[in-house]
Formats: structure tokens, sequence, C-alpha cells
């Protein structure tokens, strides 16, 4: 056994979270959020407008109905402009780091040793940029999950073979114990 | 003599196949009764034959098939795996392995057929990657203990086993019981929420049916809405509430004494052993260290009678891969006394330390609650005060409302601490009853705080804590303190090399 120690804890001198370096998405990520909130937009205008061809009484409006969905967009694309600039991770040796919201600055910390396990998600636009999405699960259910969009694939499966062989560490551990 | 020896295959009890047909009959019949109801009605009786003859053919198919799957269903322990075996299905062969270290919690239970012909069901939850569980339906009760001993200590070679199955046949001391006085003013007590919504459910279930009922005889002409209209006539609203009020303490005490009669607790070397209920015993065998979130809660009449509610939270999470299969695994101990709660506490929890450190919310917690849940709708009802003259008679209750919401704000924000030591994090929240969630640092899954971009320079924050059973909020806290305790959180799970199940 080795020597019990139980020394005080200076908690000004653990390793702070809220300053550590974060790794930005990459920088395609912003072309994927723009193709797809355009897609979004396109549909939601058409089903929209067929919607409001069959009242006559709105094609008296359609200036300000279209101002509306102008003002719409720009909102829209302003806010995700700004939760895309506030996204960021880090790696460290023990936890993964990640940030991000869109009105809200939400940063959550998952420890390696309460990972469940990990995903990698493609979507359709992602794909033609490069890019994934790494799923961190934990026993936390939905909300205490963490899923990183817009990594380059590579990086991606890296960070993903990295924390898979920290898990089966750990459990090693655990049934060694 | 009941077979001990887990290492062969084996089947459920003999006797068991009554209550295994008496169950799937059960089910048949429940399903085909509405229909055939409808039918004898409508039918003529040549045709009622029919129905009778296809409903009883149906009932000896079902039968058959029971007993073919109970032939089919063994169990068996393999010792060198260390896993829990099953096989089952008649013709599709299932084979279901459980390693023994991933069982969370064994429950024998009985429903009442079950206890007509003395047999008991052993049911094996499992927790983690895969939300397998498996449930041995007809069992005796010496095999389903022993088995469950075995199970729960799957390490111990067959050799201590053997002195165990004796010890456990030793008369177990429960530590605490809950006597049916105290149950009965835990029935008074609590749960008007959900009784409440039980009753709602109820009668709408009642005057569905009977709609249904009164449109297969084709004599619904809108008399069951006529009923009420002249009972709402008759009876004053006055007798009407408190005739709401005596059902639904009613319920409540039913509803009480049916789950929790003879509510015992005893302690079975590391484990909690919980039996309880009225028709059908419960018995539930749980390790404190697999207790996610321990909270007691506590309204005013029940602190007038020294008694509170412990609720001990274990893991949720079923199955990720395939979705989100939540399922909840509460254990609830109404009516425990001050000394009882401390009692279990430790035993889960451990000895805790006395110092704390205490985190209040910021004013600002009020803002959001009182805008729009009290200033909004007064609001909103004032501007409709001026368009419809018949809304003038209730402004004094839109005052009251007005008042009432306020209160119940404030008193939620008052209500609204975190206390933490090195130990434990305790969540205390709650208007009416007053919840305390005790969380063991080690168990915390992730962490997760954020802050809106407006109360940046005011240092306001919020964090989340994710555990297995549950999320523990704390709002509108010192962003600074928060995050300093994040740290530390952080620094506890990640160093510590203690498991959380």
């Amino acid at each position: 056994m080795q020597t019990f120690t139980n020394e005080t804890i200076d908690l000004t001198l653990l390793p702070k979270y809220e300053e550590v370096v974060l790794e930005k998405p990459h920088p395609n990520y912003w072309k994927v959020i723009i193709i797809n909130l355009s897609v979004f937009l396109v549909i939601f205008g058409a089903f929209a407008t067929s919607v409001l061809f069959l009242d006559e009484s709105f094609t008296v409006n359609k200036w300000y109905l279209a101002g509306g969905f102008a003002v719409l967009a720009v909102v829209l694309f302003t806010l995700y402009r700004a939760s895309f600039k506030k996204r960021g991770f880090a790696l460290r040796e023990k936890d993964i780091i990640y940030k991000h919201g869109i009105i809200a600055e939400t940063t959550t910390i998952i420890p390696l040793n309460r990972i469940q396990h990990v995903a990698l998600a493609e979507g359709a636009v992602s794909r033609i940029y490069g890019l994934a999405t790494l799923q961190i699960f934990t026993a936390g259910g939905a909300s205490g999950n963490v899923n990183i969009a817009g990594i380059a694939v590579e990086q991606a499966k890296t960070i993903k073979e990295a924390l898979v062989k920290r898990i089966d560490l750990v459990e090693e551990q655990t049934q060694h114990a | 003599m009941p077979n001990l020896d887990f290492s062969k295959p084996q089947r459920q009890s003999a006797v068991g196949i009554i209550a295994l047909i008496a169950h799937s009959a059960q089910k048949v019949i429940r399903a085909t009764a509405i229909p055939i109801f409808i039918f004898i009605i409508k039918a003529k009786a040549t045709e009622l034959a029919y129905v009778l003859l296809g409903a009883f053919i149906l009932l000896v198919i079902s039968a058959v098939f029971t007993y073919l799957s109970y032939l089919k269903f063994t169990f068996f322990l393999d010792e060198e795996k260390q896993e829990f075996i099953v096989n089952e299905g008649i013709l599709n062969r299932t084979l279901l392995a459980i390693p023994l270290g991933k069982i969370q919690q064994i429950n024998i239970n009985q429903s009442f057929l079950q206890k007509l012909v003395g047999v008991h069901s052993l049911q094996i939850d499992t927790a983690g990657n895969d939300g397998k569980e498996v449930s041995i339906k007809a069992i005796d009760h010496q095999i389903a203990l022993a088995l469950k001993e075995r199970l729960l200590n799957g390490r111990i070679i067959a050799e201590a086993a053997k002195n165990e199955s004796i010890e456990a046949e030793r008369p177990i001391i429960p530590f605490i019981k809950i006597s049916t006085s105290t149950l009965a003013k835990v029935g008074l007590t609590s749960h008007y929420g959900s009784s409440l919504a039980l009753l709602v459910g109820f009668t709408y279930a009642v005057f569905h049916n009977i709609k249904d009922l009164l449109k297969a005889f084709d004599t619904d002409n809108g008399q069951v809405e006529a009923l009420i209209e002249k009972g709402f006539n008759l009876a004053s609203i006055g007798i009407l509430v408190i005739a709401l009020l005596v059902v639904l303490l009613l319920i409540n005490l039913v509803r009480t004494f049916i789950k929790y009669y003879n509510l015992q607790i005893s302690k079975h070397k590391n484990s909690l052993l919980i039996s309880s209920g009225l028709l059908a015993t419960k018995n539930t065998l749980l390790s404190p260290k697999k207790v996610q979130l321990t909270t007691y809660s506590q309204n005013y009449f029940q602190r007038k009678l020294n008694m509170l509610n412990l609720e001990l939270k274990q893991t949720e999470v079923g199955n990720q891969q395939d979705g989100e299969e939540v399922r909840s695994s509460n254990l609830s101990l109404p009516g425990c006394s001050k000394a009882e709660k401390d009692a279990i506490l430790e035993l889960i929890l451990g000895k805790l330390q006395s110092e704390n450190l205490l985190l209040k919310p910021n004013f600002r917690f009020l803002n959001l609650p009182i805008f729009f849940k009290a200033v909004l709708p007064v609001a909103i009802f004032f501007v409709l005060l001026n368009f419809f003259n018949e809304l003038k008679p209730y402004y004094p209750l839109a005052i009251a409302y007005f008042f009432l919401t306020g209160l119940m704000i404030f008193i939620s924000f008052k209500n609204h601490r975190l206390t933490v030591n090195q130990d434990v994090i305790i969540k205390k929240s709650g208007i009416w009853d007053i919840t305390n969630e005790h969380l063991l640092p080690h168990k915390i899954q992730s962490i997760s705080t954020f802050q809106y971009p407006w109360h940046k320079s005011v240092d306001v924050g919020h964090v989340d804590l994710h555990t297995a059973a549950g999320v523990v909020h704390f709002k509108f806290g010192n962003y600074t303190q928060i995050k300093q305790l994040v740290n530390y959180w952080l620094y506890q799970v990640e160093s510590g090399d203690k498991d959380w199940m």
C-alpha cells in the first residue's frame, strides 16, 4: 500500500478549464452552415409562398411578408455566424472540453474516464468538404453528451482512436482493481 | 427439495406453469374483452357461439405456447466465465449471457397471481452500454433467494456460496420498518399532483368509455353531457371541491397502501433489501454504490409530522446505440423519520464532512420567472379587460394570481441552494415540497457551465451536473465561484479511481 497522503488542495492552483485555448472548427464548416441554412430557407420559403398563394388576402401584404422573410434570413445568418465564432474544443490529458451556443455560451467538459463510447457522423454536406461530427456519449443521457461538428475527418478519426484507446485502458484498470 | 445447483441448466418452477398460463390467459382476455363485449351486444345468438368458441381456441393456443416456452426456457450460471446464461424461445432460440459484473439490481417480485400459486419472479437489471433485462417469471422463493445471492456475490467461490445460502435463511432483521399509521400520514400529505393527474385521467377514461358503450347501443343522444351539466347545476362548486379533495386523499391513501404496505428495509451484507406491497410484494436488493442520486423531500405538513420521503435514483439510460431508451429505476422510501434518513444516507454516501460551502443564487434568478409567469399573464389579462367587459368581475382574481405567483417564485429563489464540501454536493430546491439532492462528486458524468452575454459584466452563470440518474442544475450563481468548483469537481473525478457504478 502506498503511503497515505491527504494534503490540502489549493483551489486556485487547479488547472483551469476556462483558460484552455480552444481549437476552432474548420473554416470550411462555415460553408457547410451556409449551405444547410440556405437549403432550409429555400424549402421554408417555397412552402410558405405556396400556402400564402392559396389565400387572396395575403397577396396584398406580400412585400411585408417578403421583408419579414429577409429579416428572418439575416437574423438566422447573424446568429449562426456568432455561434460559429463561439465554437471550440480542446482535448486535455484527462478530459475533453467543448464550447458552443447560439445566445448563451455553454461549455461542457467530459472526463475521459466517464466516456461510454465515441461515434463519428458525417452529414451529406459536411462530407463534400471532408468534415465530420465527433459524438461523445456518457451515461449522463442526451443532455450530458457532446457533438463536436466541423472537424476534418482525419483529425476526427485520430481523436476518436485516442479516446477509444483511453476508454479501453480505463476499463482494463477497473477490471484489474 | 429445490435444486440449488446453478451450474446445470434448469427450468422454472413446475407449479409456476399455472401462474404463467394464467398470466398469458389474462393478457389474451384483456386484449379481446372489449371487442367481444361489443360483439356480444350487437350479435345474434348463433354468431355468439362461434365467437366464444374462437376465444376459447385462442386461450388454448396461448396456453400451449406458454407451456412450450416454459419447456424451452432454461437458465444457468457459468462459473468459469462468470456469466448468467438464459436460453429461451420456441422456434427462434435466444441465448442471453449476462456478465455478473454488469448486474445492477435484482428484484424478486410477486404479483397477485403468483401469490396464489406460491411462486416469485426474478428480474435482473443491467446497465451501461447494453440495457439488457432478463426476467424469470416463475421461480421458487428459496431458489430465487439463493440465485440472487449467487449472482450478486458472483466472484465468491462455490464453497463460500454454500455457507452463504445457509446464512441467507437466517431471518433478516429489518432496521427500518414503516408502520401503518406512518403510511396513512404519508398518504395524506404527499403526491397531490400525481393523484390529481390520475383522477383526471380516470374521469376522462370513464366518460369516454361510457360514451363508447352508449354508441355501441346506438343510444347516445348526449345523455352523458346532459347528466354532467345537470350535476354542475345541482351541486354548488363548494361541495364539488370538497368532494374532489376527499376523493384525492382517498386515492392517495389507497395508492400508498398498495405500493408501500409493510415497507421494510434491511441490511444484507453490502446491500439494502427493500420489500413492500399489499397485493403484490416487491423485493428489491440494491447495492448502495450503484445509487447515483440520493434525494429526500419534505413539505410543510411532513415537517410538522417529522417525516421525509427518501428517493434513491439509479441509472437512467438504457441503450444509447439504439437511440435513447430511458428507463428510470427509482426507489421511493416514504415516511422515514429524520434519524432513519440519516442512517440510510450514511449507508449510501458514507460519513460526511460537516464543513460546507454554501452557494446562493443572484437576485436575477427572479427576473425571468416573474416576468413570464406573473407580469406577462396579468398584463395580457388587463389588455383583454379593455376589450371584453365580461372579464371585469375576475380582476381581483388576477391580482391574487399575481401576488401568489410572485410569492411562489420568491420561495423557490429562497430555497435554491447548493452546498458543497469535499465529499458531497447537495442541491436544495422546491416551493412546497423542499427537495435535497445528494450527489457524490465521482458520480458526475459530465459538467456544463453556461452564461448569457448580458450576465458577463455581473459575473452570473449556471452549472449543470449530469449524472446517470438525471441532471442537477444550479442557476444564477457567482460564475467565478462556479468555475472554481467545476475545476475542483473535475479534479475529483479525474484524479480518483472510484468507479461510478
